[in-house]
């Protein structure tokens, strides 16, 4: 319930402050949420499965955001961004897949 | 984070990333948490409940990435389509403008040459008229030939993709049956109906022909006033057997036929600025005796290259 509440008030933050992201972050804001929602995805089936922990959803959570950005922006560097970028998405996509349908079968049990 | 001792068995390192990524897609720690909350050693009391806050904080912090990435994704879609809707406002309100600017000159002109009607004498009019329409200044009409040039079909080579352009209308052609038309004795030629000057460019600008920096497509129609027999000479000249042999090797289209009652607007603008006599004018002081001064002076249709 909290959660959810929190989820709810940074969303509502993120529309009242209407912050303007970085032209250097920009692209990176893309894969940050793809890692964002893998970890949501893990905490939430983790939560489904009575096995939630806050300091292991914290710091997956961080430690996702910040490893996918520092990838693509190796990627950028050296010259592979984009194959990096899919790299990152297909492994988090994958991962959020599994999750969301370990959640599914809690759900509804199918 | 991980303890060794804790499920060992279970914490197997299979080499195959991949396989493991789809068998359990689970971040191991949360198991391993579980494990240790089990034996009594996961955290308790305000260690827990500042724990929970900070998850949500964090998840705060999620929203607040969702937000802001919701609200980029929607300003950056219209980017392209905003910069090329300023760019084509942009071309319009020019367009209007040069609409406008030109309407105004037309007036303006129209004022001048009233003007000028009322200051100068009957037989000076007469004869400015006659250079007006002689340099292409003013609106004439009359009879003389009507030659229509198309492109001939420009097939797709299946094998590299590109567009064959060879049977596409060149400037140089253009330029060509201009020449020969001043050649035969036409006395104004306009090309799809810009008229051309003295001073007229037929340019090529990539795929596009310029006539005065105004572009002409295909089919190109030079219509010329000019004797009779124009659209005969010009057909059976030399410019005739070029645009017939076009014809028969590119499938290009040629027509030349008398025409009646043409009317060929004035050009937009003289680009001549400041002239000076080449040699001494004749004892008669007639600067132009007919159309032949028209003739040698169409060769700066290739002005420009």
């Amino acid at each position: 319930m909290i959660a959810v509440l929190a989820l709810v008030a940074g969303v509502v933050l993120g529309i009242v402050l209407h912050p303007t992201v970085p032209p250097a972050l920009q692209p990176y804001l893309p894969i940050a949420v793809v890692a964002a929602l893998d970890a949501v995805s893990g905490g939430v089936r983790a939560k489904l499965d009575g096995i939630f922990d806050d300091k292991q959803f914290v710091v997956s959570f961080i430690a996702n955001v910040v490893v996918a950005a520092l990838i693509v922006y190796l990627g950028d560097q050296l010259g592979v961004g984009g194959q990096l970028s899919t790299g990152v998405v297909v492994v988090l996509g994958v991962r959020i897949f599994g999750n969301v349908a370990a959640i599914r079968r809690h759900l509804f049990r199918a | 984070m991980t303890s060794p001792e804790s499920g060992g068995e279970r914490r197997t390192f299979t080499p195959d990333f991949l396989t493991e990524l789809f068998r359990n897609p689970l971040d191991p720690g949360y198991a391993d948490a579980a494990a240790r909350k089990a034996r009594g050693e996961g955290p308790a009391g305000a260690l827990k409940r500042t724990l929970a806050g900070i998850t949500a904080l964090t998840l705060a912090a999620l929203g607040f990435l969702l937000a802001i990435a919701y609200q980029q994704t929607v300003a950056d879609a219209p980017e392209a389509t905003k910069a090329r809707d300023t760019l084509i406002e942009q071309v319009q309100k020019r367009r209007s403008e040069t609409d406008g600017l030109q309407a105004r000159a037309d007036q303006l002109g129209d004022d001048v040459s009233q003007l000028r009607e009322a200051e100068l004498g009957g037989a000076a009019v007469a004869r400015l008229r006659d250079l007006e329409a002689q340099t292409g200044l003013a609106p004439v009409r009359g009879s003389g030939a009507r030659v229509t040039i198309g492109d001939g079909p420009t097939p797709i080579n299946p094998v590299t993709g590109n567009r064959s352009t060879e049977a596409r209308v060149r400037d140089s052609d253009l330029q060509l049956a201009a020449n020969a038309l001043w050649a035969a004795g036409a006395e104004a030629i306009a090309v799809n109906g810009q008229r051309l000057t003295a001073t007229s460019t037929i340019r090529q600008a990539g795929e596009a022909i310029l006539v005065d920096f105004q572009p002409v497509t295909t089919p190109y129609t030079l219509e010329a006033i000019g004797p009779g027999d124009l659209a005969e000479a010009f057909h059976d000249g030399y410019a005739g057997k070029f645009f017939r042999e076009l014809v028969s090797r590119y499938g290009m289209s040629f027509e030349a036929k008398s025409a009646k009652g043409m009317t060929l607007d004035a050009a937009t603008e003289l680009k001549l600025r400041v002239t000076v006599v080449a040699t001494p004018p004749p004892a008669s002081g007639s600067p132009s005796p007919g159309s032949g001064s028209s003739e040698p002076t169409s060769s700066p249709s290739k002005g420009g290259r």
